[in-house]
């Protein structure tokens, strides 16, 4: 058997060659990663927002509620996107679908939770001064629920920057498109440098939101 | 109203509204040009990307807005998207996607055109179609060294015939169960191996075996990016035992008009399962761009010019 039959090819983690010549890629993928995570986490709040204030006001509504959103959060994506594929095809709308379905259950859990945490002198106290059932929600019950809401916020957000991968098998996916790319041609740096981005993407978030949390809710710094 | 029931009354109606109101931004309606624009798929492996891009390129010159779908899973979620319209042209195999739309009746042989026409008659009612196949395959091959083929001069298959009962066979396991594998080789090519080994298949497990001398012949994918830098050849299937997956651009009726069928036509007669090998090599192991790797191979066959 000649020496040199089989080559070894070295593949170092990061191939800084390789990763100069291909920034517009890797900016394209991790702009579309942002976009896709943020309008997930957005609208799942506004889906997940009103339906959590109905599930803490009537309780006939919060089991079937957070039930329906658990069923969501269990079906696994690519069945998910099969599904929805002959409707909203290979698109962002798609793969929104599938993400903001996963968000909700996180969200509304953490808005009942948010007010059912309203002590009830509050509410009463509230009542006392006259208050309106819409006023009362607005003006005491939602910000005092602003802490729990802003820690699913979190949770949701970070999960999704995680998530938002997977929806690279319809041809979406941000990051996702490289970390495939990078599993497909056993290629590192398109691995590795996806990989971190997504990583830091969430730390970048979860910091952004803890920050935004301090501003909104100065009393409340140990949530 | 029971309250149970309007809470699953108002999550369906604003999921359905949710729906609607992203349908409605998304949807791009279509042209009524001559030249309908054409949207191209692939799947998650580089050969696909490869091909999408050299259909894709040469449509583009000749004037059609070509868009591109690529690194999908699997033909579960691309063949939804072809009978809806949303992409309306992927590189298929003819084999593989004949056992796909007849749900593995196993009608496939190894007669490439034969498999295309039994292919078409599941795709017409669709609205599908596949056109020529390639001579360039991607199947199940086996494949010895260079020096071997050589030293025994070896081209096809039932060269084999002569020196099997000192050889090793090497491939996955599930090799000795299969028509296309061990049973195949014997009752079609009569070849009886002094031994066969349980693998991978066409894994680093075979490479291993090749590089110690532990097998002579080998099962490989017939387009592997690997096979030259390796320093393996493929034996030619004379007596068509693998099924033929032979490139095979499948795209919907609707944009298969004369010009559209002539450009794809006219690449797949010149592609060989050396350009694939060459191409994969390109891409998997030097990591050059896809799109940058189709354009070189149209350019130096003229296509551009």
């Amino acid at each position: 058997m000649p020496a040199r039959l089989f080559l070894e090819v070295v593949d170092p983690w990061v191939n800084w060659d390789w990763l100069s010549k291909h920034i517009p890629l890797v900016l394209d993928a991790l702009q579309q990663h942002v976009a896709l995570s943020a309008i997930a986490v957005i609208a799942g709040l506004a889906i997940a927002l009103p339906i959590g204030v109905a599930a803490h006001r009537w309780r006939a509504v919060r089991g079937p509620a957070l039930a329906a959103f658990g069923i969501l959060y269990t079906i696994p994506s690519i069945a998910l996107f099969a599904a929805l594929v002959p409707y909203t095809g290979l698109t962002f709308v798609t793969a929104e679908i599938g993400l903001i379905s996963y968000t909700l259950l996180i969200l509304a859990r953490n808005v009942v939770v948010g007010l059912e945490a309203v002590p009830p002198d509050v509410l009463d106290a509230a009542d006392g001064m006259g208050y309106r059932p819409l006023a009362r929600l607005l003006r005491i019950e939602l910000p005092l629920a602003l802490p729990a809401i802003i820690a699913g916020v979190r949770v949701a957000t970070v999960t999704t920057i995680g998530l938002v991968t997977i929806t690279a098998v319809i041809g979406e996916g941000g990051l996702g498109q490289l970390i495939l790319k990078g599993l497909i041609e056993s290629f590192h740096t398109p691995l590795v440098v996806a990989t971190a981005l997504s990583i830091l993407l969430a730390l970048v978030a979860d910091l952004v939101l803890a920050g935004a949390q301090r501003l909104a809710v100065p009393w409340s710094r140990g949530a | 109203m029971n309250p149970t029931l309007s809470s699953r009354w108002l999550l369906s109606t604003l999921t359905a509204l949710l729906v609607a109101a992203m349908a409605c931004g998304g949807t791009t309606p279509g042209t009524t040009t001559q030249l309908p624009p054409i949207t191209i798929a692939g799947f998650n492996f580089p050969e696909s990307s490869i091909l999408a891009q050299v259909y894709g390129q040469a449509l583009a010159h000749s004037g059609i807005t070509v868009s591109y779908k690529l690194n999908l899973g699997t033909r579960e979620v691309l063949v939804p998207a072809m009978k809806s319209g949303q992409v309306d042209l992927y590189p298929g195999y003819a084999a593989s996607d004949l056992e796909f739309y007849n749900n593995k009746k196993g009608e496939a042989t190894g007669d490439s055109a034969a498999t295309t026409a039994k292919l078409n008659t599941y795709l017409q009612p669709l609205g599908l179609i596949a056109l020529t196949p390639s001579a360039a395959v991607d199947q199940n091959a086996f494949a010895v060294t260079k020096d071997f083929a050589t030293k025994n001069n070896l081209t096809k298959i039932s060269d084999l015939a002569p020196l099997a009962g000192q050889l090793v066979l090497g491939a996955g396991p599930e090799c000795p169960t299969r028509p296309y594998c061990l049973p195949g080789l014997q009752s079609v090519y009569g070849l009886h191996f002094k031994d066969f080994k349980a693998l991978d298949t066409d894994g680093p497990a075979t490479r291993a075996a090749f590089k110690s001398g532990a097998i002579q012949v080998g099962l490989v994918f017939s387009s592997d990016g690997d096979l030259n830098q390796l320093g393996l050849v493929v034996l030619q299937d004379d007596k068509h035992l693998e099924a033929a997956d032979n490139v095979v651009p499948i795209l919907r009726s609707a944009v298969a008009n004369d010009e559209v069928k002539g450009i794809l036509n006219n690449i797949d007669a010149k592609l060989t399962t050396a350009d694939l090998v060459t191409m994969n090599q390109q891409v998997s192991l030097l990591h050059q761009d896809a799109d940058a790797v189709a354009t070189a191979y149209l350019q130096k066959h003229n296509y551009f010019s």
